[in-house]
């Protein structure tokens, strides 16, 4: 599964018709009050009886609790996004695979940190997510390597390559794989990014401003993790190019304290969409509900689009997006309730709109 | 493509429309417009069929219970063709 060139025109009518008859069927508030209460193992068995049955099943066999509901999530998703891929053709097949590649620096940096915390190789398998452009047996080689260098050797010839060759230099001389990890989302988001922003369709404008958006907020959000937690890193070696937002060098001066990154985001175009999300930051110092309002606000927008432009790319990204969240936040109630967390504290961890 | 074929099918009729001009007698028989306009209807039909079709056909596959939905907007644009089956009578 690679991003190849496709034939002919886009395929928007059918792909759409199809996304959005399954965002239609994506758990809903009513849902998630019934799981909130349930234990793991009802969790389980409730998902049974919904979209997730095929995979619980399948796997009901070999794993109980959390870890079945964990494994179903993300075999669920895997399918769903392969799916995707499967129907698109054209210029949407490549938006879509461009998008997915996500899961390609997931796995990547899955397999790292499994190499350095010389974790079983079968229990880094069960981690990865099979969505991606790599397939099933190069990620299987990859999980077997014995060694990091090996892991980038093997990457060699992929899109990952020189970026994590160049990173490997200051992983040996530090020891920590923050380097590594940086490389990878960096390609990533370099990738999205690149010929997406010359076009003259207003809706692939939009998914570029969208694309945009979300490289804001992750650099957004990496600034505020530095400044929050005092550490002498300069969040320049952390940026991710291509948002509107952030230039490397101001992102530099302004992250040194907090309330100044506040104003700062607070001023900028983003400042009404975020301006709930920067007061609760303010208020309850907490950056787990800042960051779930970065979430929902880039999920709501994607909804928003989805409507504006229901024949484009704008639908099926919103689905992305919306499926992303559910598996989330299964995730997060499942675990929740294993680790013996109030209702209400679950619904904290909760991305809903 | 549709303006594609457009452009040909201008240039295919342009010399005719002109040679009728010079002996002042239409350039195609009434009845051969006619059947011209009932098989352009039919074209712009079957272009809107194409984008319904495909987006009735994913719906179907998530949803089967969908087929009639899918099926009556489907042929929906084929009223097109009727209405332009009029002007076969009237000429």
């Amino acid at each position: 599964m690679s991003v190849k060139e496709t034939d002919g025109t886009s395929n928007y009518e059918y792909v759409t018709a199809r996304v959005q008859a399954r965002r239609a069927a994506l758990f809903d508030d009513e849902d998630y009050r019934k799981l909130v209460r349930m234990g793991p193992s009802e969790i389980a068995r409730y998902m049974e009886e919904t979209e997730y049955e095929e995979e619980v099943n399948a796997l009901g066999s070999r794993y109980d609790g959390v870890d079945l509901i964990e494994h179903a999530l993300n075999r669920n998703l895997a399918k769903h996004f392969n799916d995707l891929l499967r129907w698109a053709d054209g210029e949407l097949y490549e938006f879509i695979a461009r998008y997915l590649r996500k899961f390609d620096a997931w796995n990547v940096k899955t397999v790292i940190r499994g190499v350095y915390s010389d974790s079983e190789s079968e229990a880094v398998e069960e981690d990865l997510i099979y969505a991606g452009e790599f397939d099933r047996q190069f990620l299987d080689r990859l999980v077997e390597a014995g060694s990091i260098e090996e892991v980038v050797e093997m990457l060699d010839r992929t899109r990952y390559g020189e970026p994590l060759s160049e990173a490997y230099g200051s992983y040996e001389e530090t020891g920590v794989l923050i380097p590594l990890e940086n490389a990878v989302d960096r390609t990533y988001y370099e990738g999205l990014m690149s010929g997406v922003t010359e076009t003259d369709n207003r809706a692939n404008q939009l998914y570029a401003e969208f694309l945009q958006a979300e490289i804001d907020f992750r650099n957004a959000r990496n600034a505020l993790r530095i400044a929050r937690s005092n550490a002498d890193i300069d969040p320049a070696d952390y940026f991710i190019e291509g948002g509107e937002l952030f230039r490397a060098s101001e992102l530099s001066q302004i992250s040194n304290s907090l309330d100044e990154l506040v104003t700062f985001i607070r001023d900028s175009t983003y400042g009404d969409d975020l301006s709930e999300a920067l007061d609760e930051l303010e208020r309850a110092d907490s950056l787990i509900g800042f960051e779930h309002a970065l979430d929902a606000a880039l999920l709501e927008y994607s909804d928003h689009l989805s409507h504006v432009f229901p024949l484009s790319i704008c639908p099926v990204l919103a689905y992305v997006l919306a499926k992303e969240r559910e598996v989330d936040n299964i995730r997060a109630i499942a675990r929740g309730r294993e680790a013996g967390l109030s209702e209400d504290e679950i619904e904290n961890e909760l991305v809903m709109l | 493509m549709m303006s594609e074929m457009l452009l040909a099918f201008a240039n295919a009729v342009g010399p005719l429309a002109q040679e009728g001009a010079a002996a002042a007698e239409p350039a195609i028989p009434a009845s051969a417009a006619a059947a011209l306009a009932v098989g352009l209807a039919a074209l712009g039909a079957g272009y809107a069929e194409r984008g319904i079709g495909s987006a009735a056909i994913g719906a179907i596959a998530e949803d089967e219970s969908l087929f009639g939905t899918g099926l009556i907007m489907t042929v929906l644009p084929e009223t097109l063709v009727i209405l332009a089956l009029v002007v076969v009578f009237l000429v």
